[in-house]
C-alpha cells in the first residue's frame, strides 16, 4: 500500500515538474522590486500604462530601506521565488551583480533605442560591462541647486553664476539670520564633497574613484578645509535636523538644498510650483578657470534576471520603458526628466539642464555614490556624517577614508 | 509513547530549521569571507583579528558597556524605587499606570516618537531653550537614547517589582517591625533578600535586552554620525547588510552571542550560589 502510494506520488511529482519546464509560464503582471517606496504610485500609474500599450501590468514592491532591500535582492538571487523587474544602482553595485551573471544582458535594447534616438550613447557606458549593457535607466538626475524663491525674492537676491555670488548669497542670508544650505550626516552626506571637489578639480575627482588618487592627498585636503570654513561661517544648518529636507526648503529653514533632479518629485508632492515657490541653478565651479561646469550626474537602472520567471515579459517591459510614450508619462508624473531626449520636460529650468547637459554645455561627474566602490563608500558616508557634526576631524576622516580605500584598491586594480 | 515524539516532531523541526540552522550558518559565515553574491572563502580566524582591531568595535563595546550599566540604574532601579514607593498605597495602580502606558509603543515606534523630539531644533530646544543637539555628541546621544528608553521600560520593570513585593508573606515583615525594622533597614535586611528570585529574573532579563540593543538606536541615528552611537548589535548589522560584509557581520554576531551567553551564565550562576 505504501509503496504504491509513493510510486503515484513519484509520478505525479515528475510529471508536474516536467509540465513545469514545457509551459513556462505567461505572465500578464510583472513584479517590480524596488527601494523608492514613496514612488509606489508613479509604478502603478506606469504599470496600468503598459497593461494598456502592451498587456503587462506592474505590481510594485517598494522598500524604503536601502540596505534591507539590496539584502533581499541577493537573496532573491539564491531562491526561486525572483523578482520579474527590479531597480539597482550603477557603478560598483552593478557591475559585482553583473560579475555573477545574475543579471540579463540588454544589449539588443540598447542597440535599437540608441538608432532610434530613445537613449543617448553617452549613458551606454554606466551599463556596459565587458562590452554587453546590463538593465536600461528607470531614471536620470542631473544635480544642482534647488532655492526657495520667496527667500531670495524677500532679500533681493538671484541665482549665482559664480562660486564668489554663491557665498555673496550665502552671507546674505547670514546676516538676516537665514540658514543658506541644508545637509546631513545621514546617507546624503557626501553632497557636499562631491560638488567642491568636481567643482574644484573633476580630474582628481574621476582619480579618487579609481583609486588613482588618495583621500589625503592636498586637492582633497583642499577641499575638506574649504568645506569645513563653509560649515564654520555658519551657512549650513544643522546636520542633526531631522526635517526633511523639501520640507526645510518648503518652510524657508534653508534657504537653498542641493539634490539631483529626482528632487523635483518632491516639490510636485508638496504642490509647490517652479518658477513660484521655488527655482533651480547649476551649481558654480569653485575653480573658474576650469573649461566646464561640472555637473553631478546619476542614472538608476531597471533591471531583470538572467532567471527571471518569464524572461521574455521581462525584456518587452524593458523595451517599452525606453520608448517616448513610457517616458513622458514617467517624467511628466513625477515632474522629473527623463533618459529618453525626446520627451519634452515641462519644468523650464529642468528641460533647460536637460538639454544644456546633451549639447555638451558641462562636464558631466558620475555621482560619487555610483563612482565609488561599496566599501569605500560605506567607510566615507560614515566619515562625511562624522565630519559634518565635527568638521575639526577632516584629517582623521580623510585618513579613515583612505585605509578603507587601501585595502580595496590593493585588492581590485 | 512513540506518538507524543509525533506531536513534539514539527515543532523541533521548526525550531531546528528557523533557529538552530541560522545559528550554525552565520557561526560558519564568521570564518569565511563573503560578500552575498561570490561564495564564501574560508578565511579562518581572520575575521576576528580584524575585529579585536577595529576602533569601531571598542565604540561598539563602550556603548554597549553604557546601555547595560545605565540600563541598571535607571529602568530597572528607578523602577524598583517606584514599585517601593507605591506598591502598598491606596489606588498605587493609579500612580503606576503613567509609567507603563509607553510600554505600549515598540522600540521602532519609540524610536520614530523620540527623534523629532530630541533632535536639533526639535522640541527639546524649544521646550528646554537650548540649542543642543543631543543625538549628534557622543555619549550623548548613547544617554540621550537611554533616557528614552528608561521612559518606555521602567512600567514594566515596575510592575514585575510590585508583583514580587505583593507575593512576599506578611509574616516576616510584621516580625521584623515588631522588632523596630523600619525604612531602609526593613527593605534592605528583610524586603529585599525576599525579592530576591523575582529580581534576578528582572535583572536578567534586562541584562540581555541591553547587551542585544538595536532598533532604538538604528531608528534614532543609525549608529551615527561617524559610528558614534553604535552597539554591538548596530554594528552586527551595519557590517552585514549595509557593507556587505556578511562574514564580518557574522563574527560580530558570534562575539555578540558568547558576551550575552557568559554574561548571563555568570549572572545566573551567582544568584543560584
Amino acid at each position: 500500500m505504501i509503496r504504491s502510494v509513493v510510486a503515484t506520488l513519484g509520478v505525479a511529482i515528475l510529471l508536474t515538474s516536467c509540465g513545469t519546464a514545457a509551459e513556462a509560464p505567461k505572465k500578464t503582471e510583472l513584479s517590480l522590486y524596488n527601494d523608492k517606496g514613496a514612488w509606489s504610485k508613479y509604478f502603478e500609474d506606469m504599470g496600468a500604462l503598459s497593461k494598456q500599450k502592451i498587456g503587462l501590468g506592474v505590481k510594485p514592491v517598494g522598500h524604503t530601506d536601502s540596505a534591507q532591500y539590496q539584502a533581499l535582492i541577493k537573496a532573491a538571487f539564491r531562491t526561486d521565488t525572483k523578482p520579474d523587474l527590479f531597480t539597482w544602482q550603477t557603478g560598483g553595485m552593478l557591475q559585482e551583480i553583473v560579475k555573477q551573471k545574475q543579471v540579463a544582458d540588454t544589449t539588443a535594447i540598447w542597440q535599437e533605442a540608441i538608432k532610434n534616438g530613445d537613449l543617448p550613447q553617452d549613458l551606454a557606458p554606466y551599463y556596459t560591462f565587458d562590452g554587453k549593457q546590463y538593465c536600461v535607466p528607470l531614471n536620470v538626475a542631473y544635480w544642482g541647486m534647488f532655492y526657495n524663491k520667496k527667500t531670495f525674492d524677500q532679500y533681493g537676491l538671484r541665482p549665482p553664476t559664480t562660486w564668489d555670488e554663491l557665498i555673496q548669497v550665502a552671507d546674505t542670508l547670514k546676516r538676516n539670520n537665514v540658514k543658506a544650505f541644508y545637509h546631513t550626516s545621514v546617507l546624503f552626506s557626501f553632497v557636499w564633497f562631491e560638488q567642491m571637489l568636481a567643482g574644484t578639480d573633476p580630474d582628481l575627482y574621476d582619480r579618487l574613484s579609481t583609486g588613482k588618487a588618495k583621500y589625503t592627498d592636498p586637492g582633497v585636503v583642499q577641499v575638506m578645509e574649504r568645506w569645513k570654513s563653509m560649515i564654520d561661517a555658519g551657512y549650513f544648518v544643522n546636520p542633526g535636523d531631522k526635517t526633511d529636507p523639501a520640507d526645510s526648503l518648503k518652510n524657508g529653514k534653508s534657504a537653498m538644498v542641493s539634490f539631483g533632479t529626482w528632487f523635483n518629485t518632491s516639490m510636485t508632492q508638496r504642490s509647490l510650483k517652479a518658477g513660484t515657490d521655488y527655482g533651480f541653478f547649476v551649481i558654480p565651479n569653485i575653480n573658474a578657470s576650469l573649461p566646464k561646469t561640472s555637473v553631478i550626474f546619476e542614472s538608476g537602472p531597471l533591471c531583470s534576471l538572467t532567471g527571471a520567471p518569464d524572461a521574455d515579459a521581462s525584456m518587452k517591459y524593458l523595451k517599452w520603458w525606453t520608448t517616448p510614450e513610457a517616458q513622458e508619462k514617467w517624467a511628466t508624473t513625477r515632474g522629473d526628466v527623463s533618459a529618453n531626449p525626446k520627451v519634452a520636460i515641462a519644468d523650464q529650468a529642468l528641460g533647460q539642464i536637460t538639454k544644456d547637459a546633451g549639447s555638451g554645455k558641462y562636464r558631466l561627474v558620475n555621482r560619487y555614490f555610483e563612482a565609488t566602490p561599496p566599501p569605500i563608500l560605506t567607510a566615507a558616508l560614515d566619515g562625511f556624517g562624522l565630519f559634518v557634526t565635527k568638521p575639526a576631524e577632516y584629517q582623521k576622516v580623510l585618513q579613515d577614508i583612505q585605509k578603507a580605500a587601501d585595502e580595496y584598491w590593493s585588492t581590485h586594480q | 509513547m512513540k506518538w507524543r515524539a509525533g506531536y513534539v516532531a514539527p515543532a523541533v523541526l521548526l525550531v531546528a530549521a528557523l533557529l538552530y540552522a541560522p545559528f550554525l550558518w552565520t557561526g560558519y559565515l564568521s570564518f569565511t569571507r563573503y560578500d552575498g553574491l561570490a561564495p564564501a572563502q574560508f578565511a579562518g580566524l581572520g575575521n576576528f583579528a580584524e575585529l579585536v582591531q577595529d576602533p569601531a568595535l571598542l565604540t561598539s563595546i563602550r556603548n554597549t558597556l553604557i546601555w547595560v550599566a545605565g540600563t541598571m540604574i535607571l529602568p530597572v532601579g528607578l523602577g524598583l524605587l517606584v514599585a517601593v514607593l507605591s506598591y502598598d498605597l491606596k489606588r498605587g495602580a493609579w500612580y503606576r499606570l503613567p509609567f507603563m502606558l509607553p510600554y505600549a509603543l515598540s522600540g521602532a515606534g519609540l524610536g520614530m516618537v523620540w527623534s523629532p523630539i530630541l533632535s536639533h531644533g526639535g522640541i527639546a530646544n524649544l521646550l528646554l531653550g537650548v540649542d543642543t543637539a543631543f543625538l549628534q555628541e557622543a555619549p550623548h546621544n548613547t544617554l540621550a537614547m537611554l533616557l528614552v528608553w528608561t521612559w518606555q521600560q521602567l512600567g514594566v520593570n515596575t510592575l514585575l517589582f510590585v508583583v514580587g513585593l505583593q507575593s512576599i508573606p506578611k509574616e516576616p515583615i510584621e516580625a521584623a517591625r515588631l522588632d523596630g525594622a523600619g525604612g531602609w533597614s526593613l527593605f534592605r535586611h528583610v524586603i529585599w533578600p525576599l525579592m530576591a528570585p523575582l529580581t534576578a529574573v528582572v535583572v536578567g532579563l534586562a541584562l540581555v535586552a541591553s547587551l542585544k540593543t538595536f532598533d532604538i538606536v538604528w531608528v534614532m541615528t543609525q549608529g551615527g554620525p561617524g559610528r558614534s552611537s553604535e552597539t554591538l548589535a548596530v554594528t552586527m548589522y551595519r557590517d552585514t547588510f549595509v557593507a556587505s560584509e556578511y562574514g564580518y557581520g557574522s563574527a560580530v554576531a558570534v562575539l555578540l552571542t558568547v558576551v550575552t551567553g557568559l554574561a548571563s551564565y555568570l549572572y545566573l550562576k551567582r544568584q543560584v550560589t
